[in-house]
């Protein structure tokens, strides 16, 4: 009996980190795809500095971005989505593990959550 | 940007040939051949590594194969490690970065063909189940199964020395937050000498570690403005249609002289990061073939 649901709860978590990983690749990718081919059809010399990357970071940048299909905001929002889906990843499975009353794991997993946290507040406020 | 997708494809082909992600490849490219900032290129490399690691990782979960507790209790050591390495890219200078991607290199090359594989005769014995687990993989459950589809059978195991391989992780975070690759080789080699975990749960379990690994890497990059978009798309498409391409036909060669070649190829680069850091910092110009 036991081991009958200790088999189960293993089912669950294994097919929600599956099914978060392939959501993830598919989306980046596809926008990934879409934005490098507008921008091959569209050349402009872009400067390699992270200021011109930083310039994108505003919600309305992004916004219009979006509504004229610009390959450059395409491109960033298929990059946030790649470094998310691992955070969703882990999230999903301090959930999962949580539903089976895995409650040791679900320390784990929030530790390894909380150093991503750590890592967004780092760099937020304590670097450059 | 086509000639880079092309360069990233051929990369993540080969570094799946080689079971490595494509960052020990991309990175030198990028900066050897496309003259980016080495910066610029660990950002967009490890964003890439995220790419390959949810295209490669979600395969093995889907069999089972992966050891997602293992996977768990090892991030926190991979992501820690992954934080302090991507706060020391950020600080250090151009040349040493180069130097010491060139370091990490010449190791690979090195390890390249020392690895030996002593999978197969310990599964027929069941080698793996019988080991004894420390005490703290022993409270966290750390034991697992799989099918093994060429032994044709299940095969058990019980994972040790939990302290050694957590170092080894944070370690393999440490690289990849610097440089900008996965880390795969040192987290499936600790694996699987040290920890007596099988070579195939090994790999898959690195594969899935990889990702939450560079994600902290990424992050920081991405606040930072180190992820530069049009670098960054070119290269995550093209490594990850190499690696799936390479990963595909992976398991129909198996000759010793390709390992040779690989490792003669990383000697190459790491000599190509050496003279770059050199004229950069000393204007020491060594003969270069790129």
């Amino acid at each position: 009996m036991a081991q009958a649901s200790l088999n189960q709860t293993e089912q669950n978590v294994y097919a929600d980190v599956y099914r978060v990983l392939l959501a993830g690749m598919i989306a980046s990718s596809a926008l990934f795809a879409v934005g490098l081919i507008r921008a091959l059809l569209r050349p402009q010399s872009i400067p390699l500095t992270t200021d011109w990357v930083k310039q994108h970071y505003h919600v309305s940048t992004v916004l219009h971005g979006l509504a004229h299909g610009d390959p450059t905001t395409l491109m960033m929002v298929a990059t946030v989505l790649l470094i998310l889906t691992p955070v969703v990843r882990v999230l999903v499975s301090i959930y999962a593990f949580w539903v089976d009353h895995d409650y040791k794991y679900v320390v784990v997993t929030g530790i390894v959550f909380l150093v991503m946290v750590l890592t967004v507040l780092l760099s937020h406020f304590g670097l450059q | 940007m086509l000639a880079l997708f092309s360069a990233a494809c051929l990369a993540g082909f080969c570094g799946a040939l080689l079971g490595v992600g494509g960052g020990v490849f991309i990175v030198p490219v990028m900066v050897l051949i496309f003259h980016l900032p080495i910066k610029i290129a660990v950002a967009a490399s490890i964003v890439s590594v995220i790419a390959t690691s949810n295209a490669g990782g979600s395969s093995y979960v889907d069999q089972r194969i992966t050891n997602l507790r293992l996977a768990m209790f090892l991030e926190i050591a991979t992501t820690l490690g992954a934080l302090m390495g991507a706060v020391l890219a950020l600080y250090l200078k151009e040349w040493v970065m180069l130097l010491v991607f060139a370091g990490m290199l010449a190791y690979m090359a090195w390890a390249a063909f020392t690895t030996r594989n002593l999978d197969d005769r310990r599964i027929a014995t069941d080698d793996f189940a019988r080991a004894k687990p420390d005490r703290l993989s022993a409270y966290l459950n750390l034991r697992g199964d799989y099918f093994d589809e060429a032994a044709h059978k299940e095969v058990e195991y019980v994972v040790t020395s939990g302290p050694l391989g957590t170092t080894i992780a944070w370690l393999a975070g440490v690289a990849s937050g610097l440089l900008g690759v996965g880390g795969g080789v040192l987290k499936v080699s600790a694996m699987n000498r040290y920890m007596n975990v099988p070579m195939k749960v090994a790999v898959g379990t690195s594969k899935l570690m990889i990702g939450v690994t560079a994600a902290v890497g990424a992050i920081l990059f991405f606040m930072a403005g180190l992820v530069h978009f049009a670098v960054v798309a070119p290269v995550a498409l093209g490594t990850t249609a190499g690696a799936t391409l390479g990963t595909l036909i992976m398991n129909r060669l198996h000759s010793v002289s390709l390992k040779w070649l690989f490792a003669g190829l990383m000697a190459f680069l790491a000599y190509g990061m050496v003279a770059k850091g050199l004229d950069i910092r000393f204007h020491l110009h060594l003969p270069n073939p790129l």
